[in-house]
Parts: structure tokens; C-alpha cells; sequence
């Protein structure tokens, strides 16, 4: 998976403490974009339950602004704080799932992203159809590499992930999950055996994540780590402990190996490995 | 006193890595040697951004010890939170108690999450050493972890817990103490006070061991 941005504090520029009434009011301040955008993320890290915040959050994913020069936010970027948001709300943001599934139509690249990962946040069964068919053409098409930028055509470790975290196994999800296993980037790869080891359970995905935390680029280590870690795969323990990374990465991994055992008692040898690390 | 030559040639292959795995290799060679000579290139390492070599740089440096405390003191980086988070984790590895008012003051008011994870961690593992300062030293490593148990981060949290645990598995802690660290354990292990479960399963495996022992 990719490192996802607006995920900190200090990326919004008003990183000043604030309770749920202000973050409510600020979302509303239409002519001041930059408060909207903190109060969206906000909201979001404190998995505001008040029922105003699913209303705001929907009518702020709808807003639109181009980049401009000098601005340090993306493009879109108070609807995008708002698609993370929500899919960090639970239940509760269930109203806001046919937005959602609209937003992944959106002609911006990002906010495909976001929406497309609070959808697999929310389990929304709803979004399957969709994401299939953004992604049926596979590597050649929605995995090709978009004219002059870094980025695919789709957002396709996004999207592969949201699969994998919704959780319906059906034969034409796990089609799709495959053909973007032969991806030429290793993120994806790692992002499509993910998915493939949420729905099927089956240890040969695992393996191939392990493998790739060997990989010569740290980026794909990280992403394998936090690949790892979304599924919880227990026989991977050493492997992550072991890992050329940071160990803020390998602790998160770790927690999700903690978090899966159904275990009524800790799991102590996870527990031990985390204590190595800090 | 100059640098013994096969120390230096160690040093000179640090330098001269001009790939990562290179860096790595160097570092692990210079790290195994726990010679204190190594500490100025080690101590260097750590803001290189490059974590495999970090986490080999630390070892050697804690392998070092206690006569590379002083230079890490002296050198804490004010402006890389990487390299300070990397010089609180070997204080910590380290255990010395000159290093306390620095886990201190990370762990209170550090911004990066991963130097107050590292200082939690070292609040547990300090040597009391001294046998009078070792009371007040002991109240000063357990308020400050008590403190820490609102952090906001979950993993600052979780390390808390680790460095209470230890902390309070010491037969010199005064009860008054033992019973503060014991509820601030309590709250971390609670449905209702912790949301997140690693930290409330890491709190109830330390509450079990400290029953048990």
C-alpha cells in the first residue's frame, strides 16, 4: 500500500488543539478552505460520533477547488480530508457510502484513492461491483502508468486493498485480484496478496509478502510491513521483526498480529517482539 | 590516545559506503567492535535517514555503554527528530541514569511519537545506581510514565506500559508508588478508558506478570 498523505496533524497547518463543537463549526467555513480541511481530519482522527459530522463530512466531500498557486493543500483537498474522515467513523458513516461509491467516478485521481480506501473501511459490500470494473482491465490499462506522472491510470493499491478489507471472495473479485499479481511494481503486487490472503486465507500470499520484505527498495518493504500487518498472518512474526525498516512500521504491523489472535490471553511472543522495538 | 588502526579502517569504510547495503555492512562491522572510538562515527550514522544502519548504529553504541553516554549528551541533535529518536532509544538501551532528565523531558514533551515511545521504554530500563539518589530517581521515572498514560498515541501508550511494568517489578518500590503504577496500569487495561486493543492486551499481560511474580 502507499503511504497515505493529510494523515498528520502538522501537514494541515493549523495544528492547534481544538474540541468536537469547533471542529464542527470550522467544517462549515465555506470561505476558508484550509480550516475545513483540519476540521475534516479532525474529525476524523477523533472518530467523531456526533450526528452532525456524517451531514457535514457528506456535503464537504462534494466541494471542489483546482490547486492554486502558493496553496500548500492538493487539489480537492478538503473533499479528500473528508473521504478519509468518514471511512474512520464506522458505523455511523453508513449514509454516506452512495456518496462514497459516487466519489469513486470522480475524475480526481486522489479522491478515487480516498474513497475507495474509507469504502473498504466500512466494509460497504455496495462498492464491490465498482471497484471490479475500474479495475477488470488490469495492469495493461487501469494498472498503466498515467501520461507524465508517477501515477497508474487507478488507483489500484487503493482499490486492490479495498477489496481485500470489504471481504466478499467471489470468483470475479479474486479474477481481478490475480491478474494485478504480475503488476511491474512490487506495491501493487504486495497490495493485490493482500487481498488475495484476506478472502482466501490461503498461506501462499502471505509467503509472497514476506518475501517482498527482502526487496531492495525501502518503499516496498514498508509497504509489504503494512500489508502484513493489515491481515494479521501470524507465521510472518519473525519475518517483520526482522525487517530493514523503521520500527514505527514494524510496530504497526505487529499490532495487527496482536489485534487478530482470537486468543482470550495476550499473545506473548507478538507482545515480546513489539517490546524489542521500541 | 589515537584511535587503534584496525578501529579506523572500520571508521574508513563507514565513509566511504556509497550504497545502503554498504552503509549497513560498514556499520554493523564498526558496531560489533563495542569500542568506544567507534562512538563519534556511530553517533553519525544516526542522521543518515537510513534505518537498517540506525538500528546497527544503536546496538553498537548501547554494546558501548556507559562511557558513551557523555558524548551522546553532548551531541543530542536538536534539529533531526530521527537522530534524537535514535540517541534516546540507545540512552534508553543503555539504561545509565545520567540520561534520565533527557528521557524526562522527551517523553513529556517530545514531538515526535517514536522519541517518546523510545524515552517510556528508557524511563523502565534505568539504572538506579546510585544508592541515594535512587529513590528520588525511582518517584521521577514513575511520575513521568503515569503522566504519559494520556498520550495521544497509541504506541507512546503501549510503551508506557512496558516501561510501568518493569518499573514496578522492583522490590525497593515504596508501596504508595506500586499502587499508582498498578491503577495507571488498570486505566491502560480498561474497555472504557483505552480504545485501542494491543495496548489494553500489552497493560494486561503486565498487570498478569507483576500478579504472578
Amino acid at each position: 500500500m502507499a503511504m497515505q498523505p493529510g494523515a498528520d496533524a502538522t501537514q494541515s497547518g493549523a495544528g492547534d488543539p481544538i474540541d468536537e463543537p469547533e471542529a464542527l463549526r470550522r467544517l462549515q467555513l465555506d470561505d476558508d478552505p484550509s480550516a475545513q480541511y483540519y476540521a475534516a481530519w479532525w474529525l476524523g482522527r477523533q472518530r467523531s460520533q456526533h450526528p452532525q459530522a456524517v451531514i457535514l463530512l457528506r456535503k464537504a466531500l462534494q466541494q471542489r477547488r483546482p490547486r492554486q498557486l502558493g496553496d500548500d493543500v492538493e487539489e480537492n483537498a478538503v473533499a479528500r480530508n473528508a473521504a478519509r474522515a468518514l471511512g474512520k467513523l464506522g458505523s455511523i458513516a453508513a449514509p454516506a457510502i452512495p456518496d462514497l461509491l459516487e466519489t469513486l467516478n470522480d475524475d480526481d485521481h486522489g479522491l478515487r484513492e480516498a474513497a475507495a480506501r474509507s469504502l473498504g473501511q466500512l466494509n460497504a459490500k455496495a462498492a464491490v461491483p465498482l471497484l471490479v470494473a475500474r479495475l477488470a482491465s488490469g495492469p495493461a490499462v487501469a494498472g498503466a502508468r498515467e501520461e507524465g506522472t508517477p501515477r497508474l491510470k487507478e488507483p489500484c493499491d487503493a482499490m486492490l486493498e479495498a477489496l481485500g478489507d470489504i471481504g466478499v471472495g467471489e470468483d470475479q473479485v479474486l479474477q481481478v485480484l490475480h491478474l494485478f499479481l504480475e503488476h511491474e511494481r512490487p506495491v501493487v503486487r504486495s497490495s493485490a496478496c493482500r487481498a488475495l490472503l484476506q478472502l482466501t486465507g490461503e498461506s501462499q500470499w502471505g509467503e509472497r509478502m514476506v518475501a517482498l520484505l527482502h526487496h531492495d527498495q525501502l518503499q516496498v518493504r514498508r509497504a509489504a510491513l503494512m500489508d502484513l500487518g493489515a491481515t494479521g498472518w501470524y507465521p510472518a512474526l519473525d519475518a517483520i521483526s526482522n525487517t530493514l525498516a523503521e520500527n514505527s512500521l514494524k510496530l504497526i504491523a505487529l499490532r495487527g498480529l496482536a489485534e487478530q489472535t482470537d486468543k482470550p490471553a495476550p499473545d506473548e511472543a507478538v507482545l515480546d517482539a513489539m517490546d524489542a522495538l521500541l | 590516545m589515537t584511535t587503534p588502526p584496525e578501529i579506523q579502517t572500520l571508521i574508513d569504510a563507514v565513509v566511504r559506503a556509497d550504497t545502503s547495503d554498504g552503509l549497513l555492512e560498514a556499520t554493523e562491522a564498526l558496531a560489533a567492535t563495542g569500542h568506544p572510538d567507534s562512538a563519534p562515527c556511530l553517533l553519525e550514522i544516526l542522521g543518515f535517514n537510513n534505518p537498517g544502519a540506525a538500528v546497527a548504529a544503536v546496538d553498537g553504541l548501547i554494546a558501548i555503554g556507559e562511557p558513551v553516554v557523555d558524548t551522546i549528551l553532548d551531541n543530542l541533535d536538536g534539529y533531526n527528530y530521527g537522530a534524537r529518536a535514535w540517541s534516546v532509544r540507545a540512552l534508553a538501551g543503555i539504561g545509565d541514569r545520567r540520561g534520565l532528565s533527557v528521557l524526562e523531558r522527551a517523553l513529556a514533551a517530545d514531538i515526535g511519537p517514536s522519541v517518546r515511545r523510545a524515552a517510556a521504554c528508557g524511563l523502565g530500563n534505568l539504572q538506579l545506581s546510585d544508592a541515594e539518589q535512587a529513590d528520588e530517581e525511582r518517584q521521577r521515572c514513575l511520575s513521568g510514565l503515569i503522566q504519559a498514560t494520556g498520550d495521544g498515541e497509541w504506541i507512546v501508550r503501549y510503551a508506557v506500559t512496558v516501561g510501568l511494568e518493569r518499573r514496578l517489578n522492583d522490590a525497593h518500590c515504596p508501596d504508595a508508588l506500586r499502587n499508582a503504577g498498578i491503577e495507571a496500569l488498570e486505566q491502560l487495561n480498561s474497555d472504557a478508558k483505552e480504545d485501542v486493543k494491543v495496548v489494553r492486551l500489552r497493560a494486561a499481560l503486565a498487570l498478569q506478570r507483576l500478579n504472578a511474580g
